[in-house]
């Protein structure tokens, strides 16, 4: 039943973007106001019944479908039977095409308040992106065949036609341990997949204008904002993975490199240029093609991604599956990348556009330090992660990559990066008078050594964190100053305070100030990285029942080994209570999981959070022989990073509101000029 | 023309993108975690170990002059379970002709190995020996078991088995490693390569 | 004081603060822990994508206790690093060298920024030609042929290369099922002994088990024969010429190495049993009943019914038309 359902939903959401395709392209054609409204209800109404139906599927425990049988277990609790619906690849894929959808009806609502050829040639290019998911999705990663033929916890056998007899087995082994171990699980995949597929509504808006042949300020305005509610949630995604691999992975780290987060951070790092570059676009009518080709790498970077990380290709944490899925995405990536960029070279001659630099020592030269300081980045993390893979195909030689080469690259140039962020706010257009910039720099520049100074005297004298403070002081100054500055000025015009004059500096300009909040949340981030991997301490005990350890000024002791049997795990763990100079400090229970039959064990770790940083112990061998070996790691102002993500996230979203209100009110403007 | 060049970077992207996915391509069907042994061709690592109920080490130089198959076990590895009974016929069925079988403990403790072995059987000429901190599994790179490594009289790793071997495997490589040849390296099957997961 | 002299103040200041920094910093105490160092360059050979130091599992915890060892006999992070090289293969080097096959990775990202500023630089210079020249427009059709073209090769080009890397790779392992399918000509007996012993419930066994009882049969070794002939003669799954063949060497060794007349006659009848015509069984119970049991004219009488057998080979024949006129002419057997 909830098979048909499911089947039913994948038909019409394929369907739908069938539709949308032909009407769509049709109406850009013929620029006629086609309705596109049935073909976007389609597609939204079906992704949601097969998200529904899959998740109906795992509440009710319906053994039928091969995903529950293979996925879930009668004893997985809430919420991860839910997220057990995205937890495997098909799943992941049906909330791919929601969320596809759910852009899809966005893009749609726009278009249906303001009909125009840009509109319905996007909405015909997100239909086309559509029908390769939902495509997917009925073929080769059909999450709705039934089982039929079971085996013990699992199936053996399995049809794709929904009214296929059945037979479903008892129970499932459950969805991957290591995936049922936190609630960050169950909200980390559909944030990450807001940012990931929110990469498609720039890229049509893109394509949509190449394919009219209209270029110019429209179609950059449309993929800004979109790119910027995309990278937004890309932001947030990252972050709680980050915040994931913290609580859950046992090390103390929050990013190893690894391919998965590689696939993550690359198209972080081209939107993130493109947001920088299409100001200038915006303001001074340049880089288009430069542009184009942003939007086109970060939704391919999206593309490529997940085929690096659900084809099998390269091995890694989150790589649980091989599949013949592989082919088919990376058809799809050629497909788009030949198709745009063939479109590209066809529409080359309206694509141009004339650079205008005057100097580079001004915001248009800041602009292009940072986008060729972000798209080397990205090229790092891409040549870093395919490259064992690239010369294998051509040598046969196996090599590694790993976290040390990417930090020995990516270290300096985010120092770089932070460099530049810092001047570039303060640098005015066109061309930067060396007095406004040296008057601009001079305050925030002695700040900064000042506090660099202050943390190498009183915190510690590690290169790295000294710099990262310097730096990240002296962006955040820069900013001050400028903000000071201009209320300055305010109040020397206007009879306003000081503070009414700032608020309307922040109000007048609030999609700036909002993109300086962002950065104020990436030297926080800078601050965080620099404290916890160069000043991280790590030590490995054992310890019999009873036993004390003394760690960093604290004292654990190893009260009991304790084992807790539940329908969906065994956990067998260690109580251990920490003191700080005589006084109580809390209770920590690292353990090791057991999940349902299976043998395997999953080292949970069990993590005091302090304001000066964070104890985070880890069981490494069960207690069962008296005797166990713990690992106690401190990662001193940990929380920073989690404030500065946050920070940089919120940034992202504020910008977008203060778009929307920029937009009605000009809305509201034009109309009372008429 | 206005955008000739830019005209050329899209077909650059274009046959960029090609050359890229097509080297992609050729990756599918191979396991990237699949590592090809450096050991092989090389004089085979040396070691000195106790056997799992006490007693005198036995070193791969006393040894000298046989054919040693070099396996690494567990019970808690299903592969190594399935392929016991091979092990042991094809140890047995070799007794006679200087090939030695070498059966190492990983990551196991020496009584929850000799536990296994009392159900599973034990080939009385195989040496069944503990690998305290796992110094010879690393000495051989071991990166799941099983793995079973072939050194022929000379004391070189010629050959290599990773995952679950049967009896003609076995066998076969032996009989290629007495015709004076290297059987290399074969893959069966899946590893495991922990306990926990 | 003037806004030029308060300027180099500034300068000289910063200056200053900035040399007190680079001071402190370049003589802060190295603490750098040379195990974990070394440990973060090695990937876990167990794990996937994380390095020894930062692996719980306990094979990385070993590595790094091996290490750790290295280190306090004082070998060099090279030395320590290339024997774990030497055994693991240089695909555990998370930290790839900036030299041979690895070079380029390092060059790739250096050379990135070099010419991304040489284009800017460029760019900024030699501006495209402005719109106002444009003068001509190339025929549309023709412009959209090249990505037509360059599409449908490049499709071509990846379902050739997915064929071939998929189509490689199948079959690669072999399973007990098809082991007695194998030519048997390179493979010694102790293999067959141990294919057979460790697949002795094995339906297809018995092929290999007739093969190896032959190979010991054809140099006299027929302690070591008769386990396997019997094991087939028995065997619920061998075949009907299989069971035969092993029944009439099973009779043959009975008489030949024990002398054993009557066991050997009934093994041939029971090989003519499944198959009556099997001129081996006939010959071979001709040949006992004649030297063993003296029955000639029993003996003269299958002679002639294995004559009659149209498919024997002309030796065969000479062979059993000797043997037929001796035991004729009342000779006693050879």
């Amino acid at each position: 039943m909830l098979s048909f359902l499911g089947s039913a939903g994948m038909v019409v959401a394929l369907v739908g973007s069938v539709l949308l395709v032909v009407r769509g392209f049709r109406a850009a054609r013929h620029d006629m106001t086609a309705n596109l409204g049935g073909a976007a209800q389609l597609l939204l109404g079906g992704a949601v019944v097969a998200m529904g139906a899959m998740v109906l599927a795992l509440l009710t425990d319906d053994f039928s479908l091969v995903y529950t049988a293979t996925n879930h277990a009668r004893a997985t609790p809430f919420p991860f039977d839910v997220a057990t619906a995205w937890a495997a690849l098909e799943g992941s894929i049906v909330l791919w095409g929601l969320v596809l959808a759910g852009y899809t009806w966005f893009v749609f609502r726009r278009y249906r308040k303001h009909p125009d050829r840009l509109g319905a040639a996007a909405l015909a290019v997100m239909g086309v992106v559509a029908i390769f998911f939902f495509g997917l999705m009925i073929t080769v990663a059909n999450p709705f065949e039934v089982c039929v033929q079971a085996v013990e916890s699992g199936c053996a056998q399995s049809s794709p036609w929904p009214f296929a007899t059945v037979n479903a087995p008892v129970d499932g082994p459950g969805p991957n341990p290591l995936l049922q171990n936190h609630f960050m699980m169950a909200i980390h995949p559909p944030v990450l997949y807001l940012g990931y597929v929110g990469m498609t509504v720039p890229f049509a808006y893109a394509m949509g204008a190449l394919a009219l042949g209209v270029a110019g300020p429209e179609w950059l305005r449309r993929s800004h904002r979109s790119t910027l509610v995309a990278w937004s949630f890309l932001t947030l995604g990252i972050l709680l993975g980050g915040w994931w691999a913290y609580e859950v992975l046992s090390w103390g780290g929050y990013w190893a490199w690894d391919p998965v987060e590689n696939a993550s951070l690359m198209p972080w790092l081209v939107a993130t240029a493109f947001l920088h570059s299409g100001i200038v676009q915006q303001r001074r009518g340049m880089l288009q093609a430069w542009n184009f080709i942003l939007v086109i790498s970060a939704f391919s970077l999206t593309i490529l991604g997940t085929f690096l990380t659900r084809s099998g290709t390269i091995n890694s944490v989150h790589s649980f599956t091989q599949s013949a899925i592989g082919p088919a995405l990376l058809g799809f990536l050629v497909l788009t990348l030949v198709g745009s960029f063939a479109l590209f070279s066809t529409r080359a001659d309206i694509v141009a556009t004339s650079p205008r630099v005057e100097t580079l020592v001004s915001r248009e030269g800041m602009f292009l330090a940072n986008n060729l300081l972000l798209s080397v980045y990205a090229f790092i993390v891409l040549v870093g992660t395919t490259y064992p893979l690239v010369l294998e195909a051509f040598t046969g030689t196996q090599v590694g990559v790993g976290e040390p080469f990417f930090n020995r690259l990516a270290v300096p140039l985010s120092f770089l990066l932070l460099l530049v962020m810092g001047f570039g706010p303060i640098t005015p257009w066109r061309s930067a008078p060396p007095g406004l910039l040296w008057a601009r720099t001079r305050i925030p520049g002695l700040v900064g050594l000042a506090a660099g100074l202050l943390t190498a005297l009183t915190v510690t004298r590690n290169g790295w964190v000294v710099l990262a403070v310097t730096l990240g002081v002296f962006v955040v100054g820069a900013m001050t100053g400028l903000l000071v500055e201009q209320a300055t000025t305010r109040t020397a015009k206007t009879p306003e305070t000081f503070s009414t004059a700032v608020r309307r500096v922040v109000g007048g300009d609030s999609t700036f100030w909002a993109g300086q909040l962002s950065h104020i949340g990436v030297v926080l981030v800078a601050i965080g990285i620099a404290f916890a991997a160069n000043l991280g301490t790590h030590a490995e005990v054992v310890l019999s029942p009873g036993e004390a350890a003394q760690f960093k000024g604290y004292t654990l002791t190893f009260e009991s080994p304790f084992r807790q049997v539940h329908p969906s795990k065994t956990i067998v763990g260690a109580r251990l209570t920490v003191t700080r100079d005589g006084r109580f400090i809390g209770v920590v229970e690292p353990s090791a999981n057991f999940f349902g039959s299976a043998e395997s064990a999953v080292s949970t770790p069990d993590v005091l959070h302090r304001p000066g940083g964070d104890l985070y112990i880890t069981l490494l061998s069960t207690p069962d022989n008296g005797a166990a070996t713990f690992q106690f790691d401190t990662s001193p102002m940990i929380w920073v990073l989690w404030v500065g993500g946050l920070t940089s996230a919120l940034g992202g979203f504020l910008a977008m509101a203060a778009r929307r209100r920029e937009r009605s009110a000009s809305r509201v403007r034009r109309a009372a000029d008429v | 023309m206005r955008g000739r060049g830019l005209r050329w970077v899209g077909y650059g992207g274009a046959i960029a993108a090609v050359a890229f996915a097509v080297v992609l391509a050729s990756r599918f069907g191979t396991d990237p975690g699949l590592v090809d042994s450096p050991l092989l061709g090389q004089p085979a690592p040396q070691f000195d170990l106790a056997p799992l109920e006490g007693g005198d080490p036995v070193s791969l130089s006393d040894l000298e002059g046989d054919i040693v198959v070099v396996n690494f076990f567990a019970s808690w590895c299903l592969e190594c379970r399935n392929e016991h009974e091979a092990l042991v016929s094809t140890a047995d069925a070799f007794a006679d002709d200087d090939v030695t079988f070498v059966s190492i403990s990983y990551q196991e403790s020496p009584p929850a190995s000799l536990d296994y072995l009392a159900t599973a059987g034990r080939s009385e000429v195989t040496h069944y020996l503990a690998d305290p901190g796992s110094r010879t599994a690393i000495a051989y790179g071991v990166f799941g078991i099983p793995e079973t490594f072939f050194i022929d009289r000379e004391g070189v790793v010629v050959g290599k088995i990773i995952g679950e071997s049967d009896a003609f495997t076995l066998g076969a490589a032996i009989d290629a490693i007495e015709r004076g040849e290297s059987p290399g390296q074969t893959v069966t099957g899946d590893t495991q390569q922990a306990p926990d997961g | 004081m003037s806004d030029r002299s308060r300027n180099i103040a500034v300068i000289v200041v910063m200056a200053a603060m900035a040399a007190v920094l680079v001071l402190l910093v370049a003589t802060a105490p190295s603490e750098t822990d040379r195990v974990q160092a070394i440990g973060e360059r090695i990937k876990c050979p167990v794990c996937q994508g994380e390095s020894i130091a930062n692996s719980p599992s306990s094979m990385a915890r070993d590595m790094m206790s091996l290490v750790s060892e290295k280190v306090s006999e004082g070998a060099s992070d090279t030395e320590i690093v290339d024997e774990l090289l030497a055994s693991y293969s240089g695909a555990v080097l998370l930290d790839p060298p900036a030299s041979g096959a690895t070079l380029a990775l390092w060059l790739a990202p250096v050379a990135a920024l070099v010419i991304g500023a040489a284009v800017i630089l460029w760019w900024r210079r030699h501006p495209p030609e402005s719109a106002e020249d444009e003068t001509s427009q190339p025929d549309p059709r023709n412009r959209r042929l090249v990505p037509l073209l360059v599409l449908g090769v490049s499709l071509a080009v990846i379902v050739v290369v997915a064929g071939f890397s998929l189509q490689d790779r199948s079959g690669a392992a072999s399973g007990v099922a098809d082991l007695t399918g194998q030519d048997l000509e390179d493979v010694s007996n102790e293999t067959m002994e141990a294919v057979i012993a460790a697949n002795a419930d094995h339906p297809q066994v018995d092929g290999m088990r007739l093969a190896l009882a032959e190979r010991y049969y054809d140099i006299g070794d027929y302690s070591a024969a008769f386990p396997h002939y019997l094991a087939v003669a028995e065997s619920a799954n061998a075949t009907g010429t299989q069971a035969v063949t092993a029944l009439v060497r099973l009779g043959w060794m009975a008489w030949d190495g024990n002398a054993e007349a009557a066991t050997a006659i009934e093994l041939f009848d029971q090989a003519l049993a499944i198959d009556p015509s099997s001129s081996t069984a006939l010959y071979l119970k001709g040949q006992v009943l004649w030297c063993g049991e003296s029955e000639v004219d029993a003996a003269v009488d299958l002679f002639q019914e294995v004559l009659a057998d149209a498919r024997l080979t002309p030796e065969a024949k000479t062979r059993v038309e000797d043997d037929l006129a001796a035991a004729r002419d009342g000779e006693p057997c050879p």
